[in-house]
């Protein structure tokens, strides 16, 4: 406050200009600088639990780190990578992988779009159906994972005998132990956890649509159908674009509930990326690798979010 | 264009009675306004038109046909909203051209309805903007155009103007007048601004508390009220009103006099007397059918509206053109124009002599 009263003064007295121009100077990088100073508690702590971590991380990638095998340690260059490239299990994991992201993003966003609709809608026991909504949310993944890996087993669960009876199934058996269709245990088990976050992002999305938009639109001839198509899915698109996005992501990320399920077999038949990096980073001890794995991962899914991200700056008028 | 017609309408929410007997029909053509204050119904009524809200009670019928189990979309009817309900996410084009794009028209067609309804609006260069980027009064324009495309049986509007500054009333009030008499078509206009009411009306509806008071032309509704309520809703500053005792020369003043409206009949028993502010003439001193002190003076240019606290009567305003050499603190006296008095029973029912006009 003193430094811009005397630069001031300087200015209105021609006698001094280059105190003038210093002072200035001064002023100007000050204030430039302030807004970092503010920040810089939070930036330097961001910096060290997410950067440095990560800088780490991708140092190892290019290394040869395996603890089985200790004293070969040294820098690799891109015998990591190349080593992927020719891996069958990682291009398994990889199918395996757009699977489980896909299948279980599928169902879990329609029929949360479902739900959400529904719970939209007045009925007797609304607030007790959308406190019941939340419920999946609520049991640790550990214990759905075990749950619905007894709910597969014909010893004692129903699901074999139901599908059996409903024709799917040849005969009661555990999906889970056959390689065509286990990775569709967990699949069923990650709709079941994820449909809430849908419903309860997309019925919060819903609430805030006008109502008169649909009263208008009724003025003007809309149908049922007309409405959602113009109004409702206008207005979800840019809510759709970012759950749909994160949950992408976190799906792909997400192994917990096929360890727990299915522990990636039977025969590597519902190995996923992520759950592929676990086990070669602790079980086979080979962090190089598994650090080369965990980068490619990422870069897939960056280069996903850029386009999704692209395709919603696009979607986006409201 | 098509004539509506009410009959017996009523409308409860559970055990809540909002509207019952509303018997109404609106002219092929006619501009009708439904004023009233806030919760008598309007709304609701104006919605049951539209088809937003289920009828309870009665009928309703368009162009003749009965159109109580009938979806808005197929009673061919255009609203425009309090809040103009425009679609956000469309440009001002594809809102007012939406209700022809729901019904699949031709793509040159839209485009040339809308330029031309866009032309009739004075809305052509913002064909292009969304709703966040306009006015108040350009949202209100582009709500009206959206119904004007459609060229419907009926316009129905609630409470239009009522999120628009002073001077833009004024502008859009105009408007939708010139519109009007443009398009010829049946309009229902719901408003709780009796000015509004009053300038655009060919017929206006009072509405209290679910029921309709009156209906009438303004001029009747102001010259001749069916009652107290009508009486004081509609006429700005209100209708004078005081209690009063009478026998068959007429009404007791305070002070001992004897006023005797033109309409007046010897079995009349008025409970309550009204006069109209500038049906009110001061004259400086004691003398007129009663007296009071002036209080405060209100100087507008054109008029200046006297309050005065009349003798055993209380608080009235007296309207007296240009501006009136009387001072707060003024003895002044007060003569009713007997042509223009108006005389209430105890329910609050007009009195009328029999060979008077009453709507
Ligand atoms: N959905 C509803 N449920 C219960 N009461 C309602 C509902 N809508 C309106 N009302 C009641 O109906 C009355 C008339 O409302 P409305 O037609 O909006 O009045 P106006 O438009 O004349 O101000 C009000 O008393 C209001 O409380
Ligand atoms: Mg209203």
């Amino acid at each position: 406050m003193e430094r811009q009263v005397t630069a001031a003064a300087g200015r209105a007295a021609p006698g001094t200009p280059q105190r003038t121009s210093r002072g200035r100077r001064l002023t100007l990088l000050k204030v430039a600088a302030e807004p970092y100073l503010y920040l810089s508690p939070a930036l330097i702590l961001l910096s060290l639990v997410m950067f440095v971590p990560l800088v780490i991380g991708i140092g190892y990638a290019f290394q040869k780190l395996s603890l089985t095998d200790p004293f070969d340690r040294g820098w690799a260059g891109l015998d990591n990578f190349r080593t992927l490239a020719g891996d069958r299990h990682f291009w398994r994991a990889l199918t395996n992988t757009l699977w489980w992201t896909m299948g279980s993003l599928f169902f879990q966003f329609f029929l949360g779009l479902g739900l959400a609709l529904l719970l939209n809608r007045r009925f007797a026991g609304r607030r007790l159906v959308q406190a019941l909504v939340f419920l999946p949310w609520a049991v640790p993944t550990f214990l759905s994972g075990l749950t619905w890996a007894w709910l597969f087993n014909p010893l004692i669960g129903p699901l074999p005998h139901w599908m059996a009876a409903l024709g799917i199934l040849s005969e009661p058996y555990n999906i889970l132990a056959d390689p065509d269709i286990a990775m569709w245990g967990p699949i069923a088990a990650n709709v079941w956890f994820g449909i809430p976050f849908f419903a309860i992002t997309l019925l919060a999305a819903l609430q805030s649509i006008p109502k008169e938009l649909y009263e208008a639109a009724a003025m003007d001839g809309a149908t049922a159908w007309q409405m959602f198509t113009k109004i409702t899915l206008s207005f979800l698109a840019p809510m759709i674009a970012i759950t749909v996005l994160l949950r992408t992501i976190w799906i792909a990320n997400f192994a917990d509930l096929i360890f727990v399920m299915t522990g990636g077999g039977p025969a590597n038949s519902t190995q996923i990326v992520a759950s592929y990096i676990f086990t070669t980073a602790f079980r086979r001890l080979d962090f190089g690798y598994a650090s080369a794995i965990a980068i490619v991962l990422l870069a897939l899914l960056l280069a996903y979010a850029l386009v999704l991200l692209s395709m919603r700056a696009r979607l986006v008028r409201v | 264009m098509a004539e509506i017609e009410l009959r017996n309408i009523a409308k409860s929410y559970g055990d809540v009675e909002v509207l019952r007997d509303v018997n109404l029909t609106f002219d092929d053509g006619e501009f009708v306004v439904l004023v009233g204050p806030s919760g008598c119904g309007k709304s609701t009524l104006l919605r049951m038109i539209a088809g937003l809200e289920s009828i309870t009670g009665g009928e309703i019928a368009i162009g003749g046909a009965v159109v109580n189990d009938r979806p808005p979309r197929d009673r061919d009817i255009a609203m425009v909203f309090q809040s103009y309900a425009l679609y956000p996410h469309m440009n001002v084009a594809r809102n007012m051209g939406f209700s022809l794009e729901i019904r699949k028209e031709d793509k040159a067609l839209i485009r040339e309805r809308v330029a031309l309804a866009a032309r009739t609006l004075g809305l052509s260069d913002l064909l292009e903007r969304l709703p966040k980027e306009l006015s108040g009064g350009q949202r209100q324009r582009v709500a009206m155009g959206r119904a004007i495309v459609r060229d419907p049986e009926a316009f129905l509007f609630d409470e239009p103007l009522s999120n628009l500054d002073a001077a833009l009333r004024v502008e859009m009030r105009i408007e939708i007048a010139r519109l009007h008499q443009e398009l010829q078509a049946t309009m229902v206009y719901v408003t709780h601004d009796q000015v509004e009411a009053l300038t655009l009306a060919d017929r206006i509806v009072v509405m209290n508390r679910g029921r309709i008071e009156q209906v009438g032309t303004p001029l009747e509704l102001y010259e001749s009220p069916a009652n107290l309520f009508v009486a004081t809703f509609i006429g700005s500053p209100k209708m004078n009103v005081v209690d009063c005792t009478a026998d068959e020369r007429g009404v007791h003043l305070p002070g001992g006099g004897i006023f005797c409206p033109e309409a007046w009949s010897p079995d009349f028993r008025p409970a309550r007397l009204g006069v109209r502010p500038e049906h009110i003439d001061l004259t400086a001193g004691g003398q007129g059918d009663c007296c009071g002190w002036a209080e405060v003076v209100e100087r507008l240019g054109s008029d200046t509206f006297v309050y005065v606290n009349v003798d055993d009567w209380g608080g009235m305003v007296a309207r007296q053109s240009g501006n009136a050499p009387i001072n707060p603190g003024d003895r002044v006296g007060l003569h009713f124009d007997p042509a223009q008095a108006r005389l209430f029973d105890n329910a609050g029912t007009a009195l009328y002599a029999s060979e008077t006009n009453r709507a």
